[in-house]
Order: structure tokens, then C-alpha cells, then sequence
């Protein structure tokens, strides 16, 4: 209970400077446009990282969080990093920038509760590997889309190929105008 | 001793600020984000300028040795050329107000895919060479020179422009970034740099007439197969009329329609449409690809290959053009068509409905009416009979194609026709739709599969708003009228949307339309049953 109390305190500050780390993670002259259009359609790559700072930060709060619903709250985010040009720790490894913050920010208050505190940490960790897998599963996405795309380009091709495959032995009489 | 990287290191690891100015840092070809060169032998076969064998992720790219003469030419050419290219390179404040409204911009955060600073690659060497303070100042005033390194950035960034204006939309100067960008891909031409996925269609079209290259007879026989498709759902089997002579109207439409899933159903769409209003019309199979991928090349490949339409009309003697749903085709015939292949052939006249009468003064000039004008005035005359029932498992959004949209101002006719046919339709939020529509991430050339990864993210803005109202309204499908996207689109819903299947509005059309004499429906055109059809009905039917 002390510790959500304690990170209901940093709930501002944390979520804030986890978005900034991972704005960080952008070309330095897009930085200013990042920060400020709030819009979430103008603006929808700062509204995927900050919807899942919140959810991060509730999911790390010990909060009665149902991983479906973390994951639901991760999706966007974890989508976009797997498809922009990022190794894969850059991706969504910026999970793990909240264990320099925490250690800043809230061990300090917890050096008489250790335990508790390496919780907090854990669910950290928890989290990363939840969106390690989400990222696998998008990744996994792309490669299988690439292969539908194509099949799907000759579609039509495909069955009229097999139509006369069918037809052949017909087809070798139709040459002799017996058709 | 070699030490292990922090964990920060590792994953924000955003480099230092780069000490060199914006235009001095290099593209990295990464995989994924590159579309592939063209072959030798089809640069050559077309006659394109210094056909060779490249590969952009090369350190190389085997330029001709006189490359930059060539290019400084070409952009001479071109500046003489268009005036329009002269005023974007002069006139631009550099207000912004273009920046953050590119959807590659949006995806990426690349600032170089900002459409300034796009315009701004070609404009800082137009600034050396045609601007007195360029000349005597040089870099102090964001001039610079051509470098092969400079060729590459280039190229890049024009493969990462889908030429959709949106971003001219907002500029206060009405500069239109994707002309700059056209004017680059042509520069690029110049020395013999194009990619794959453009040119082999071009070639095809140039030569056979769809962009695959299928002969006529078999394109014939595909296209027979899509009618016999038509009569298993509706009990009718269409006509096929190709390359008939002295017919009203000449049908156009892309030839990807014909091929690809999911627009054979659209194709299918327009088969029955036509049949039922007893059409009198045909199919040219020289003319049978409406997109003109010569767009995307040179002016004077989409001029070449736009010239196949009214060639068509002339032979085959009609007097007037149908277009399909189509993206590009339509830039191209609203904008260019007069000044590449006007005026009209003799034959033809202003194009009036038969149907319902209406004259479509619009099209006077150029005498093709698009698909939708069409239908939508057949639907206000109440000349169709449609059950738009037949559509209620569908909650339908609609994605305004860039080029219909932005290009000829296509916005009321495809949803009002949307609104006849299906009871359930729900806009995308307001500055995502309309003039303002974001674009698939993959017109202009760019739907290739080896840019998969550049695609999901350049059609995030249009994906992430999909997204919203499928969980806001349940939406589960989206019409749009656009071959490309409908090629484009379904993977991008499949990845940011999993769950909404895209169709182009014909489709849609004919699984409404009430048919004279058809078979009752228990089937949609992809065969899947239709809802309200109660299991016993469609049993006795089959059994009939
Ligand atoms: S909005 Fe127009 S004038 Fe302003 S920076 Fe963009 S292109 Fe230049
Ligand atoms: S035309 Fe479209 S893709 Fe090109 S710079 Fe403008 S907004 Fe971006």
C-alpha cells in the first residue's frame, strides 16, 4: 500500500520524463513538434507513447492490472517501434529507461523497504518481456503481410492457371478446330 | 578492457547531435526501407536515359561518368519548363506550416520527410546554381553542391513521398511538394535511376496494355472467369464486350481490378452494374490499365501511356470514356490530360447519361466521367433498385483516396452511393478525411512488398485513425476508390487494424443492387453468405 502511495506522488513526474526519454529516441529537429502537438491524430506517435507511459505506470503502481488490458494499452506503441528504424532493444527496450528514474526517484524513499522496492522493479521487467513478445508477434505480422501481399497481387492469375491446367487435354483438340 | 554498453547506451542511444548541418547527414539504405532498381533491359527497352545495373544499398551506384552535368542540365530544363517548379523553388517562406503534415513525416520523424525540408534538398542546390545570393554566399545561405552522396538523398527521399498533397493543402502558397518530388524522380531518370516495381508495370502497359503484361485473349478469358464468378452469386451472367466497335461508351479502369484480391470483386461490381442497366459499352484490352504508372516516372511516360485512352476511343469509336475507381488515373486526366492529349478525338462528345440523361458538363473537356459521378446520379434518379440490407453486417467507414480527393474533388459522390448501400457508415475522425484524408503510405509507386516495414509506418496516421473508430463504432470495413488501396490498405488494416476488410465501392454496389430476374441472393460477390438469409432458405436454393 506505502509503495503505491509513494508512486501515486511521482505519478506526474514519471510518466513525463519516461515520455521524454523515449522522444529522446527521435531526430533531435523533431523533437519540438513532438512535444507539443497534442492533437492524437495530428500527432499520433506522442499519443501511442503516452497512452503507454500511463498504462506503464499503472501496470508498475501494482494496481489490479489484467495483462490483456496492458497489452491493449501497449499495442499502438509497440506496433509503430517495430516498424520504425530501430534495433529491437531501441524499440522497446525503452521500457527499461524507468529503472534509471525509479532508482532516482523513488528508492530513496524506500531504502527501509528493499523488497518492496525491487517489486516495483520486477514488474519493470515484467513489463519489457510482455512487450518483447507483442513486438515478435508485430514483427512476425509484417513478414506474413508481405507474403499475403503478393499471393493476393495474382490472385485472379492463380486460378485462371489452374483453370487451364484443368482444360488441357481439351485445349490440345481446340487447336484442331474440334473445340 | 572492453567495456559492456549501459543499458541507456544500448536503447536511447539518439547519437550525438550531428556536427554537420541537416543537409550533410546521409540516408542509410536499411532493408525495408528501399524499393528496388530496375532492370537494365526494361530501362532499355522503354528508351530511358543511361539504362545500367545498380543496387541503392551499393556503395556505388555506377553512375554515368557525366552525371552532374547531366543533371544540372535536366534541372535547367525543367525549371524553363515549369513555371510552377521556378515559383516553389523561389517562393517558399519556410513558414512550417507544411512540416508536421506529411504522414511520412508523421511515421517516421524523419525532419528530412518534413515537405520543406523535402522541397529543401532539390531547392538548396537550385539556390547554388540560379540564385544570385547562392552564388556569392554558398552555404551560408543553404546552397550546396551536387555530390553522389546528394544523388542518393534524393532518390531516398523521393521513394518516401507518396506525391499525395496533402501537405500542399496547408501551405499558404499553394506550393505543391509532390510536383517537387515529380521533378526529381524524372531528374533521377535522367541517370538511368528508377525502381522496379514502377518500371516493369510501365513496361507491360507500354507494351500489352495491364500492367502485368497478360496477352488480350487471356486478359479476355480472366476477365470471363470474374463473369462466371457473377453468376454463381446472382444467377446472371454478365456480358464481356472487348474491343467492339461502335459502342456509346469506353469502359477504363485499372487493371489490378482484374487481377488482384480484393478488387476482382469491385471489377465483378461494375460487370453487373452495366449488365442490368443494359450498358451499351465495351472493354479495350490495349486500353485495359486506367492507372498510368508512367505518373510516377516522367512526364512524358504518363503522357505516353495516358495517349492509350483516347487512341482506344478513336479506334473503337465511342463517344465517350467510363473510369473505374481509380487513384491516379484520375490526377492525371483531371490535370494533365488536355495539355499531354487534347483536345478529344473528333468522335467524341460531352458524355450524357443514357440512363438518366444528366450531361455531365464537368467532363467536356476531357469526356470521361468517373465511375461514381455516374452511379450517383443513377441512384438520385432512382433508376436502381438496391437492398442495402444486404450490407447490414457491415459497419462501413470511408477512406478518401489522396488523388479523387485532393485532385478532382471527389468527396460527396462516393458517400452518397455509400449511404444508399449500406445502413451503417461512419466517418474517420474530421482531419483525417476529406481534403485532409491521410494517405494509404504506399501510392505514387511505393506498394511494393520489400518496403513493407516503411509502409506500415508512412500509413500509420491513416491506420491509427481506422483504428479509433473500429474500437469507438465497431467499424469492420472500409470502402475506398482506389485500386492501389485496395491493395495498399488491407495490409495496413490488417496490421493496425486487425479485423476491417477493405473493398472498393462497386462491390458494395452490386451486393445491394436488385437484379431483373437474378436468383435470390444468399451469397455476397466473394461468396460468403449473406446475414439475414435463414439457413433453410439458402439450403432449398442450393438445392434447387
Ligand atoms: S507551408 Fe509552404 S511556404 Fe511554408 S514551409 Fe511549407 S512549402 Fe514553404
Ligand atoms: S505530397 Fe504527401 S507524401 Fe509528399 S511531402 Fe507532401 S504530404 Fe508528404
Amino acid at each position: 500500500m506505502q509503495t503505491a502511495k509513494l508512486l501515486a506522488n511521482l505519478k506526474d513526474s514519471l510518466t513525463e520524463q519516461w515520455t521524454q526519454a523515449v522522444f529522446a529516441s527521435y531526430p533531435e529537429k523533431s523533437l519540438p513538434f513532438l512535444k507539443t502537438q497534442k492533437d492524437p491524430f495530428a500527432n499520433p506517435v506522442a499519443s501511442m507513447i503516452r497512452e503507454a507511459a500511463a498504462v506503464l505506470f499503472d501496470a508498475l503502481a501494482g494496481q489490479d492490472m489484467d495483462v490483456e488490458k496492458v497489452k491493449t494499452a501497449l499495442d499502438r506503441f509497440v506496433k509503430i517501434r517495430a516498424v520504425q528504424e530501430f534495433t529491437p532493444s531501441q524499440a522497446v527496450g525503452v521500457i527499461y529507461l524507468l529503472k534509471p528514474l525509479l532508482r532516482k526517484q523513488l528508492l530513496p524513499e524506500m531504502q527501509k523497504q528493499l523488497d518492496a522496492y525491487l517489486e516495483v522493479e520486477s514488474r519493470v521487467d515484467s513489463l519489457a518481456l510482455l512487450a518483447f513478445d507483442m513486438y515478435m508477434t508485430d514483427k512476425e505480422r509484417v513478414a506474413e503481410i508481405r507474403v499475403t501481399e503478393i499471393r493476393n497481387q495474382y490472385a485472379q492469375l492463380k486460378r485462371w492457371a489452374q483453370h487451364l491446367n484443368a482444360q488441357a487435354p481439351l485445349g490440345e483438340f481446340a487447336g484442331c478446330g474440334q473445340s | 578492457m572492453a567495456k559492456l554498453p549501459t543499458p541507456q547506451m544500448l536503447m536511447a542511444s539518439r547519437p550525438e547531435l550531428p556536427k554537420e548541418s541537416w543537409l550533410d547527414t546521409k540516408p542509410q539504405f536499411a532493408p525495408g526501407s528501399y524499393c528496388y532498381s530496375e532492370k537494365k533491359e526494361t530501362m532499355e527497352l522503354l528508351h530511358m536515359p543511361n539504362p545500367h545495373d545498380w543496387d541503392p544499398s551499393a556503395e556505388d551506384w555506377n553512375l554515368p561518368e557525366n552525371w552532374e552535368q547531366i543533371l544540372c542540365d535536366a534541372f535547367e530544363e525543367r525549371l524553363e519548363k515549369h513555371r510552377s517548379l521556378k515559383l516553389f523553388m523561389d517562393i517558399c517562406v519556410r513558414c512550417g506550416a507544411c512540416a508536421d503534415k506529411c504522414h511520412f513525416f508523421l511515421g517516421t520523424n524523419d525532419p528530412k520527410n518534413m515537405p520543406v525540408l523535402r522541397a529543401e534538398l532539390l531547392r538548396s542546390l537550385y539556390r547554388r546554381d540560379h540564385t544570385m545570393l547562392g552564388k556569392l554566399l554558398g552555404k551560408k545561405v543553404g546552397a550546396r553542391s551536387w555530390d553522389k552522396q546528394v544523388v542518393k538523398e534524393l532518390f531516398y527521399y523521393a521513394y518516401q513521398c507518396t506525391e499525395c498533397r496533402r501537405c500542399s493543402l496547408f501551405c499558404p502558397y499553394g506550393i505543391d511538394t509532390a510536383e517537387i518530388t515529380a521533378i526529381v524522380r524524372e531528374l533521377m531518370h535522367e541517370v538511368g535511376l528508377g525502381t522496379h516495381w514502377i518500371m516493369d508495370p510501365v513496361k507491360n502497359c507500354s507494351f500489352t496494355g495491364n500492367h502485368l503484361g497478360i496477352k488480350p485473349h487471356s486478359f479476355k478469358e480472366i476477365v470471363e472467369m470474374l463473369a462466371d464468378d457473377c453468376e454463381t452469386v446472382t444467377g446472371i451472367r454478365p456480358k464481356t464486350p472487348f474491343n467492339e466497335k461502335g459502342h456509346e461508351i469506353l469502359f477504363i479502369t485499372p487493371s489490378g481490378d482484374v487481377f488482384a484480391d480484393p478488387g476482382i470483386y469491385t471489377f465483378m461490381g461494375y460487370l453487373l452494374l452495366f449488365h442490368e442497366l443494359d450498358l451499351d459499352y465495351t472493354f479495350s484490352t490495349y486500353a485495359s490499365e486506367g492507372g498510368n504508372f508512367g505518373s510516377f516516372t516522367t512526364f512524358n511516360m504518363a503522357k505516353k501511356l495516358n495517349a492509350k485512352m483516347y487512341a482506344e476511343a478513336e479506334r473503337l469509336g465511342v463517344k465517350w470514356i467510363l473510369g473505374g475507381e481509380c487513384g491516379h488515373m484520375w490526377r492525371v486526366v483531371n490535370q494533365y490530360m488536355a495539355t499531354y492529349n487534347g483536345p478529344s478525338p473528333a468522335n467524341m462528345v460531352t458524355p450524357k447519361s443514357p440512363i438518366t440523361g444528366t450531361v455531365f458538363k464537368n467532363a467536356a473537356a476531357t469526356k470521361m466521367v468517373h465511375i461514381t459521378e455516374f452511379t450517383a446520379d443513377l441512384i438520385r434518379h432512382g433508376k436502381l433498385n438496391l437492398d442495402p440490407s444486404r450490407n447490414d453486417h457491415i459497419i462501413t467507414t470511408f477512406h478518401d483516396s489522396c488523388n479523387p480527393a485532393r485532385a478532382m474533388g471527389l468527396l460527396e459522390e462516393p458517400r452518397y452511393i455509400l449511404k444508399h448501400v449500406c445502413n451503417h457508415f461512419v466517418e474517420m475522425p474530421e482531419n483525417t478525411i476529406r481534403e485532409q484524408t491521410f494517405c494509404c503510405g504506399a501510392g505514387s509507386g511505393l506498394n511494393t512488398e520489400e518496403i513493407m516495414e516503411l509502409r506500415m509506418r508512412s500509413g500509420m496516421p491513416r491506420g491509427n485513425a481506422l483504428r479509433y473508430v473500429q474500437q469507438k463504432y465497431g467499424v469492420n470495413h472500409m470502402a475506398c476508390v482506389c485500386a492501389i488501396d485496395r491493395a495498399t490498405l488491407p495490409p495496413l488494416a490488417n496490421y493496425w487494424a486487425p479485423g476491417v476488410n477493405v473493398s472498393g465501392l462497386h462491390e458494395l454496389v452490386a451486393n445491394a443492387l436488385v437484379m431483373k430476374g437474378e436468383a435470390k441472393r444468399t451469397m455476397d460477390l466473394r461468396q460468403e453468405d449473406l446475414p439475414n438469409v435463414d439457413a433453410d432458405e439458402a439450403e432449398a436454393e442450393e438445392g434447387r
